[in-house]
């Protein structure tokens, strides 16, 4: 395919979103709901089908990379506006569009209760993020990455202050933002230490001549951008904006809180791969502040009753063992799992919202109960979902936490311990969830068991195909320990990510950690439905329960720590600096200003004959000062 | 020397035309044929397609600087009768005569853009002048017009004797009038001998007087004010910028250092003149008296020009003479449709007029020289060929000039705070679909020019 076409194509499928954007934005649909929606999942269908078609020609050609202006020319710094279309961006392309594309279509039945012109916001603000998040992805180098790394954020911003009605949700809004702005300042420290040491920010530039940085540089520089990930991708100790967000709709928390936004960061250090697998310390911290989070996540998840905050703190969880995977130089793992996530994350929480549009917006799962039968289609792909994650096989988050786990144990057995317990609670708290929910008896009202029923096919269909894709979508990953060159996605990747460790276990070493951490699963996953089927947890937890139910306190700590302190600063320079200091300066030299404005106006006097006889002296001045440049000063001394 | 020629003859046909028609709208319309022909002769000349040629002695010298003038002066003051001939129309009944007090005008400017004689220049400054002071009496019944004008004439003929004074003695040093192009008047050492930089400097306050800057400025808030606004619109934008190309003209192409006394006079006038301009305007209470002092103010950033006198100050003044005259040719004709000419009278006119209060604001965001308007740029190029040229020893003096430019941020957005954030009942007169959209082309204009301004500096060099 030619060099122009893509050029063309990519412009497309970045625009088209935008013209969504555009569109719904200023209202152009009016009141028509069904136009407002289509339009928005046709655009996005758009990108979509123009994503299949570049995905195709970098299976057959190669990457592409092009340019379209120059957008930055300073000095020594050129910046180009340029989109870079390889292996790793194309998978990033599809799972953005694709799994973008059925929420759109999810979202158009989700929200019909809402007003037209709320509506249309809120499909342009989804349009919005599909055109940032594609951005993100596209760009050739860091800073077009950092364009819509904010984009992005700015639309988590405002799609979880979506009802701004409610100030406990544009608070959480407001939390998120400050959380992913303090990232976003790591990461663009990163970018300019970079600019300051190679004064490019191109990634093939970059990679190049990554030898040349000296081993402190890499290590800052790859740190500072874990900073960055840290926050969007809600790691430790960044994380507790990502549970607060699910504040927003509930297609909003699958697709940009779950499958998409939040795995920028894993993309970013798949992207830079080449400078991570420099930097030992690097490394070593990515992997341990990826695990910490997989566990600490996963304890907290045990013990929550709404249903979309029991995801929330998988999706931590989650995102915790694709650092893992990352820290331990499993870069494919990493992003294998970012696509079966994409799936099996995106599908629960449609299925969740399935539940809570049927149960007319409950979300706490002691509420609910035996819905089994009342939703049939919500149940079963809600249990594919939960199968997916606990690693089962052969669902498809078998087959991505296996590779991770299995290049964690090659780094350091100790890893895969903590792993492997983390997963055996991943299983626990899902199938708690899930026996929670749907099995047992209906503890809701009457009311609501009378209003009981499946939701339009609108929600459903988008529900089968992303179970279709948890159930299947691991076997393009297949382990090196069953067949020979099957691992279609690291073959696919090979060119952009060089391959690291974690791939020279012992076949029999190989089989039994799977064997053990399948074996985990699967008791954890009997234990959790035979616990919780007939009895299920109503009451408030106490002893350690308790403090697991309140997340470890996490928020009350930082408000303490952090945010109590600012603000006894912020009212100290408020009152005393801002009030007596700054204030009276400012004010005084308005005052001076105003004072001098009276007193030279006077010199108007409206007399023609004054205002001659001061050009005359005026001349007189000059003319002097024309004979004798020091004479204003001889002037003035004279007078002393 | 199409400009020249086509602005006489436009004079002339102007004035026959009065005696034919007495339809006013008919005459606005003559005078926009007018003026659109002399546009496009004057771009046919600055592209050489065809030029009308007379030997004039190496007394003129056209060069693309002063062509590209040319274009904008002229554009502007099309612009200026499209958005305004109403209001010129309702001035008095001798409009014919207006309009070709207009054009010889700017036959006046086309000299001044390319005198290479101090007799040209003299007789550039005169042709240009002499119009402005009846156009400033042109309401008769007006005592207010009248006393300016005569103002504006007596201290006018004070400064015509100054620089008339000034041309003699280079005359009686030099022995010609001549100008060498390749050696300015400006490094003419002014200490040694003394009839030639005494002439020099008698010049030079003449211009400064014709430019309105600082101590020189007095008959400026008083003819101004007391002008009919129409008029004041295009002597505060158009006759001013020509002023500067004269200056630039007669001051520019110095290689060396500049002559230690001009050191410490050119940033005297520069100091004095943002300091009366930014510093009174603070106190006024009428827009069209605040305009007549920050056209002082501006003046004071323009003579920075002079100061820097490179390459940066000649794209500078064009830069800045484009960005100021559409931006206060903007404000004055939204202003002459006021009722009340005070700060008050705008209050609440958001709410009424909610397009023109916004174009407003673009207008006068750019006279504050706020980024993203052509005013930023405008101010950003002349500090910038001060600091080329002046390297530290500048530095104070931009550092001044941008204090008084924070200081006209007030006085500017007080017309803003007055359109939006007070509340009343801001009175207009009628305007039109196309005075709307004519306003909204220039506000456009000047968004462009701020974000890229090489679109109008690329058209000076090829």
């Amino acid at each position: 395919m030619s060099e122009t076409f893509v050029k063309i194509l990519l412009g497309f499928i970045v625009l088209w979103p935008f013209a969504g954007f555009v569109l719904n934005g200023l209202g152009w649909h009016g009141n028509s709901k069904k136009a407002i929606a289509r339009y928005a999942c046709y655009m996005v269908l758009s990108s979509f089908v123009a994503s299949v078609v570049i995905f195709f020609a970098i299976k057959s050609h190669g990457a592409y990379t092009v340019t379209y202006f120059n957008f930055l020319d300073t000095g020594s710094l050129k910046i180009s506006f340029s989109f870079q279309a390889d292996q790793l961006s194309s998978l990033f392309l599809l799972i953005i569009t694709g799994v973008g594309f059925l929420i759109h279509v999810y979202s158009a039945a989700y929200m019909h209760e809402e007003e037209p012109k709320h509506y249309a916001r809120y499909f342009a603000y989804l349009n919005l993020f599909i055109f940032f998040m594609l951005l993100l992805v596209l760009g050739a180098n860091y800073v077009i990455m950092f364009f819509g790394w904010e984009g992005v954020g700015l639309c988590s911003y405002l799609l979880i202050g979506y009802w701004f009605k409610n100030n406990e949700y544009n608070y959480a809004a407001r939390k998120a933002f400050i959380m992913n702005r303090i990232g976003d300042l790591g990461f663009l420290l990163g970018i300019f230490w970079l600019i300051s040491k190679l004064a490019t920010v191109d990634y093939a530039t970059v990679f190049a001549q990554a030898q040349s940085l000296s081993n402190f540089d890499v290590t800052m520089i790859t740190l500072l951008f874990f900073v960055g990930a840290m926050g969007k991708s809600a790691q430790i100790p960044l994380y507790t904006w990502l549970p607060d967000a699910m504040a927003g709709p509930t297609p909003v928390s699958a697709l940009i809180h779950a499958a998409t936004m939040v795995t920028a960061g894993i993309y970013m250090i798949a992207r830079s791969n080449v400078l991570y697998s420099m930097s030992e310390v690097t490394m070593n911290i990515v992997a341990i502040v990826g695990l910490v989070t997989a566990l600490f996540a996963a304890t907290i998840a045990l013990k929550q009753n709404d249903i979309k905050k029991v995801l929330a703190y998988s999706t931590v969880s989650q995102l915790g063992y694709m650092f893992l995977g990352l820290g331990v130089g499993a870069y494919t793992g990493a992003v294998f799992h970012v696509m079966t996530h994409a799936f099996f994350k995106a599908l629960l929480f449609l299925a969740a919202g399935s539940v809570i549009h049927a149960m007319h917006h409950e979300q706490d799962i002691r509420k609910m109960g035996g819905l089994k039968k009342y939703l049939p289609i919500t149940h079963i792909t809600f249990l594919l979902g939960c199968l997916a994650i606990a690693g089962i096989p052969p669902f498809s988050g078998f087959f991505s936490k296996d590779e991770i786990l299995a290049a964690a144990y090659a780094k350091n057995p100790l890893y895969w311990g903590l792993g492997v317990a983390g997963a055996a609670m991943t299983a626990f708290y899902m199938f708690r969830l899930y026996a929670t929910t749907f099995l047992g008896s209906f503890r809701g009202t009457h009311d609501q068991e009378h209003h009981l029923k499946e939701s339009p096919s609108a929600m459903t269909i988008p529900l089968i195909i992303l179970a279709l894709l948890s159930v299947l979508g691991g076997f393009l990953g297949i382990p090196e320990v069953f067949a020979h060159d099957s691992h279609l996605l690291k073959t696919f990747l090979s060119p952009v990510i060089a391959t690291g460790a974690g791939e020279h276990l012992e076949h029999g070493t190989e089989y039994m950690l799977m064997g053990i951490s399948v074996a985990i699963a699967a008791l954890a996953v009997i234990f959790a439905i035979s616990k919780y089927k007939k009895t299920p947890e109503l009451g408030e937890p106490a002893g350690f329960g308790k403090i697991l139910s309140n997340k470890w306190y996490i928020d009350e700590l930082y408000d303490t720590v952090i945010v109590k302190p600012l603000n006894v600063l912020a009212g100290f320079l408020k009152n005393i600096i801002e009030k007596s200091g700054i204030d009276g300066l400012v004010n005084g030299v308005g005052r001076l200003v105003n004072y001098s404005s009276r007193q030279l106006r006077l010199l108007q006097s409206g007399q023609t004959g004054s205002y001659i006889l001061f050009m005359v002296l005026a001349m007189i001045v000059i003319i002097f000062l024309w004979i004798d440049d020091h004479f204003i000063y001889k002037f003035i001394s004279g007078l002393f | 020397m199409n400009a020249i020629i086509l602005s006489a003859i436009a004079g002339v046909v102007m004035m026959f035309s009065g005696i034919f028609s007495k339809n006013k709208h008919a005459l606005t319309n003559t005078a926009i044929a007018g003026l659109l022909i002399l546009l496009i002769g004057n771009i046919l000349d600055t592209y050489h397609v065809y030029t009308i040629t007379v030997n004039t002695h190496d007394m003129l010298h056209f060069d693309k600087f002063g062509a590209s003038f040319n274009s904008i002066a002229i554009g502007a003051t099309l612009l200026y009768v499209l958005l305004s001939g109403r209001d010129i129309e309702k001035v008095g009944v001798n409009v014919a005569e207006y309009y070709a007090l207009v054009f010889f005008a700017l036959c006046g400017i086309s000299l001044l853009s390319s005198f290479n004689s101090l007799l040209i220049l003299f007789l550039g400054v005169e042709i240009m002048s002499i119009p402005l002071y009846i156009l400033t009496g042109a309401d008769k019944k007006n005592l207010k017009g009248n006393e300016a004008s005569l103002k504006y004439f007596l201290m006018g003929a004070f400064s015509t004797g100054i620089m008339l004074m000034g041309i003699a003695l280079l005359y009686g040093a030099t022995g010609n009038f001549e100008i060498n192009p390749s050696q300015s008047l400006i490094n003419v050492p002014l200490t040694h001998g003394i009839l030639g930089p005494l002439g020099l400097l008698f010049i030079f306050i003449s211009l400064s007087f014709k430019v309105s800057a600082a101590p020189f400025h007095f008959w400026t808030p008083d003819v101004y004010d007391g002008a009919p606004s129409v008029f004041t619109s295009f002597m505060a934008t158009i006759i001013k910028s020509a002023g500067f190309i004269a200056f630039i003209r007669l001051f520019s192409s110095r290689s060396e250092d500049l002559e230690v006394s001009w050191q410490v006079i050119l940033p005297l006038v520069i100091v004095a003149t943002l300091l009366i301009g930014n510093i009174t305007a603070v106190f006024q209470q009428s827009v069209k008296r605040m305009l007549a002092y920050s056209s002082i103010a501006q003046a004071g950033f323009m003579l920075f020009a002079l100061y820097g006198s490179n390459d940066l100050a000649r794209e500078g003044i064009i830069l800045y003479a484009t960005a100021y005259s559409l931006a206060t040719i903007g404000i004055f004709a939204i202003l002459i449709r006021m009722k009340d000419y005070t700060f008050d009278g705008y209050n609440g006119l958001a709410k009424k007029q909610p397009l023109l209060a916004f174009v407003n604001t673009v207008f006068l965001l750019s006279l504050a020289g706020i980024p993203l308007t052509a005013g930023f740029f405008a101010k950003y190029y002349m500090l910038a060929s001060a600091i080329k040229e002046g390297g530290h020893s500048a530095l104070w003096l931009v550092i001044v000039a941008l204090l008084f430019a924070a200081v006209s941020v007030y006085y500017y957005f007080r017309v803003i705070q007055a359109m939006y954030f007070k509340d009343g009942e801001a009175e207009m007169s009628e305007t039109n679909k196309g005075f709307r959209i004519l306003l909204v082309i220039i506000a456009c204009i000047i968004i462009l020019i701020g974000i890229y301004p090489s679109l109008l500096l690329d058209r000076l060099y090829f």
